[in-house]
């Protein structure tokens, strides 16, 4: 078995619209349908449940959407990368659109540890004239609190837009400030320096690198 | 008037609930609307998750979305969080293909699955902003029917329906929408579409109805009693069709091929055994077809062959042959629902268990051999313990039994029974185990309290008081050995609402009307269900819950559903529940001589098997 030859195929492809409010594991669930549907030759694993080999980057909140996202998936044999970005987008789901194609070495690192620096774009129903950037955002997760200091996060400086403001955060081996999480204290804090209340209309992660 | 989408004033509320996946709908298999065509909205009243795999919604938004004009959408019961921040904000319940209103739609259906989704009828017709009662409907609120099961006892849902489709809706929906729809362009006023529904086939109009000396009459011309529509073009029909591929994780998230319709095995408790009736089998080759197309469409990776006993299809072994064989190497799995308890159901569980071994689940229903005759489960204690012996041999190590309690004719020794049969079949697992893996067996016994049904021998039978059931669940407990044996029984609180709406009559239309106005929904959700409702609302209205649910009905008296057909005759029910009494079996007419239930005629219903079902 071992001697089979496998291919990994990175995948980009886009969050949006109504998907937006897909969890990370629905998500992973749908792309793993569409594999299916689209009859590549995936490779499965061995043992009791064989399933698809798949690895996704890392995860976006509920309700944040993503223009340009990445999943990986092992083939058992070659397909042209035309072809096999073809065979996905006739079987996509409408606000999961297949972009792109490539393969990536078996031996590189999978999806979910490649990419490290994401950049967000929030738009809001009314724009903000300052951003506030608080030193430290608290997250409260499964009952606990953890204390992030927002400079160890952020690759630049964010700033504001048109209709919202923009930010690019890293991820690192010990955690990672949750994009919403930062975003909402953002907006809290340049609201009340403000003295406005605007609401969030779209969220998305503009690029993942 | 075109629908609205609504989409914009919805997306802000959906950072504040519970999986927001449940509302955006934009799955793969989904329609897209046209929001110009006459609107039919199809409801199941249950939250996404429990509903997403109806096969009632499947095929009736197909067969309906197939009608010239018409635009067939979907909607779900919010959870109560969204529930109330649509209340909240001043938002309509709406559908997830275009977020329309409900209230914009033409002709809104409701499936009714189960008993306890009554008060959720009312709270969805309320978030959709049309009036909960036919009776304040104003000309350009939308028609609102309903079926299903539990619309074979239509009187407790009656108030909230202008019309109930009784019996299977392939043909029956698309000819009552085509109907509405022309009617509407026309501008009929909406008493007449309601008289005229009432001559279509099935379709029963609870406003034509009127309760005269306790026995419901017909007025302008509708029947005395509706017949049951059956789709007599099912067997030949293909077993798969355009389906919904959720994203939300849901309950039975896989293909569903309906293999055969209908069980004639004639268990006396099961409504579902009867009203289905006759038995019709789909092909093997139109199966296997189905699973193959259905898989490629959906990129599911599991798939289950549905029906009430697919064991008992005649091409059974063939089917999961040519499945397994062309599946091989693409990680689908197969599953085959409610085994049939013999060796031979064991084989077919085998066929398709590939490496995994979870449990295995039977179904003997009654502990002592008297009581499952009465009941007419006609399997006996050597079927039960050679299906053991086959699961343990084939490497299963966990077998669920399910039993019920309060059976009619049940002494205290057939309670002991179950105890006594568990335990037996629980020795013959560990003889057969090496003694170095008996740790590793389990047993569970499930009990449910026997809820008497409409349409079946046992109609007439009364339900035991829970405090009753509790005690019989104890004489259980005291008659199981091994303490890897669990005996698994839950506190019956809904069971006795389940009975009272099973039986009710116009009475009952009202109750839930009144508990829903305070505050009773999702009463199938024990975090949901409030007895203090129900409590407030019978007392309000002087109605007796536990009598309803615990005496039994006059034989030879009129019944709250006597102006509903299921084709099996009343007489056969009486009959069927004098042998029972007897304790006298009655055989399955699919496998041998016709039992004259009075479902088949000449020139409408018959039996439809692909080969000749054999015993074994």
């Amino acid at each position: 078995m071992s001697e089979m030859r496998q291919f990994r195929l990175r995948i980009r492809y886009g969050k949006e619209g109504k998907c937006a409010w897909l969890s990370h594991l629905e998500l992973t669930h749908a792309l793993e349908r569409v594999v299916r549907r689209s009859g590549l030759p995936f490779a499965l694993t061995q043992g009791f449940s064989p399933h698809m080999k798949m690895a996704f980057g890392p995860a976006l909140p509920v309700g944040v959407g993503g223009a340009f996202e990445v999943f990986d998936v092992v083939l058992s044999s070659y397909v042209p990368v035309d072809q096999a970005l073809e065979s996905l987008k006739a079987c996509e789901a409408p606000n999961l659109p297949m972009k792109e194609c490539a393969y990536v070495d078996t031996a590189s690192p999978a999806a979910s540890v490649a990419f490290s620096k994401s950049i967000y774009e929030v738009c809001l129903s009314e724009p903000l004239d300052r951003l506030v950037i608080p030193s430290v955002v608290t997250v409260l997760r499964k009952g606990k609190e953890r204390q992030f200091e927002t400079q160890d996060f952020l690759a630049d400086e964010p700033r504001l837009t048109e209709d919202g403001f923009t930010f690019s955060l890293v991820s690192k081996d010990t955690g990672s400030l949750r994009a919403d999480a930062f975003a909402n204290a953002v907006l809290k804090a340049s609201a009340e320096d403000a003295g406005s209340a605007p609401q969030v209309t779209a969220f998305t992660r503009t690029s993942l690198g | 008037m075109a629908r609205t989408c609504i989409w914009d004033d919805i997306a802000p509320l959906l950072r504040s609930v519970e999986r927001p996946g449940r509302y955006v709908g934009a799955e793969i298999g989904s329609h897209v609307p046209d929001p110009d065509a006459f609107g039919f909205c199809m409801i199941y009243p249950d939250t996404y998750e429990l509903g997403q795999a109806n096969q009632a919604v499947r095929i009736l938004v197909n067969r309906a979305q197939q009608v010239p004009g018409v635009s067939a959408e979907r909607a779900y019961m919010p959870g109560a969080d969204m529930a109330d921040a649509l209340r909240a904000h001043g938002l309509p319940m709406f559908s997830l293909e275009g977020t329309s209103p409900l209230h914009e739609f033409d002709c809104i259906g409701i499936t009714l699955p189960h008993e306890l989704c009554a008060t959720n009828i009312y709270e969805i017709l309320d978030l959709g902003r049309i009036p909960i009662t036919w009776d304040v409907r104003e000309e350009d609120d939308p028609i609102v029917i309903g079926g299903g099961p539990c619309a074979f006892n239509p009187e407790p849902f009656s108030r909230a329906f202008d019309a109930i489709l009784i019996g299977e809706g392939e043909e029956s929906v698309p000819q009552v929408l085509s109907l509405i729809r022309d009617m509407r362009a026309s501008g009929a006023p909406r008493a007449d579409i309601l008289r005229a529904l009432s001559q279509v086939e099935g379709t029963y109009v609870p406003a034509l109805y009127e309760l005269q000396d306790g026995a419901l009459t017909p007025m302008s011309g509708a029947p005395e009693r509706v017949e049951k529509r059956v789709f007599e073009g099912f067997a030949d029909s293909s077993g798969w069709e355009d389906m919904v591929v959720p994203f939300v994780e849901c309950v039975h998230d896989r293909l569903n091929v309906e293999v055969l319709r209908g069980c004639s095995r004639g268990c006396r408790f099961c409504q579902a055994g009867m009203i289905y009736r006759p038995v019709r089998e789909r092909s093997a080759e139109n199966i296997v077809q189905s699973v193959m197309e259905g898989i490629e469409g959906t990129g599911y990776e599991e798939v289950s062959l549905t029906s009430l006993s697919t064991t008992d299809h005649s091409q059974i072994a063939q089917i999961l042959q040519d499945l397994n064989a062309r599946l091989e190497g693409s990680g689908v799995r197969i599953s085959v629902p409610s085994q049939r308890l013999d060796s031979f159901g064991v084989e077919m569980a085998d066929a398709v268990a590939g490496q995994r071994r979870g449990g295995l689940t039977f179904a003997p229903e009654a502990g002592s051999q008297r009581l499952r005759d009465v009941i007419n489960k006609n399997v006996t204690e050597e079927d039960l313990m050679s299906a053991v012996r086959a699961a343990v041999n084939a490497g299963w190590q966990r077998v669920k039994l399910y039993f019920m309690i309060g059976l009619p004719t049940e002494t205290d020794e057939d309670v002991a029974e179950i105890g006594r049969l568990a335990t037996e079949a629980f020795r013959i697992m560990r003889e057969l185990t090496p003694p170095e893996d008996r740790g590793r067996l389990k047993m569970t016994v499930a009990l449910a309290v026997f809820v008497p049904k409409a349409h079946t021998p046992f109609q007439w039978e009364g339900q035991i008081p829970p405090e009753e059931a509790r005690r019989r669940a104890q004489i259980v407990r005291e008659a199981t050995r091994f303490r890897a044996i669990k005996v698994d029984y839950h506190e019956p609180k809904t069971s006795l609402l389940e009975a009272v709406m099973s039986r009710g009559g116009r009475d009952v239309a009202l109750l839930v009307e009144e508990a829903w106005k305070r505050g009773a929904r999702f009463d199938a959700w024990t975090e949901h269900f409030s007895q203090e409702a129900w409590d407030e609302a019978a007392s309000a209205l002087g109605v007796d819950m536990a009598a309803l649910a615990h005496d039994p009905l006059d034989v030879d008296g009129p019944l709250p559903w006597d102006h509903v057909s299921s084709g099996v005759t009343k007489r056969f029910l009486a009959l069927e529940r004098k042998r029972a009494l007897a304790g006298i079996t009655t055989e399955d007419c699919t496998f041998g001589a016709c039992s004259a239930c009075g479902v088949c005629s000449p020139s409408g219903p018959a039996i439809c098997l692909q080969e000749e079902r054999a015993h074994e």
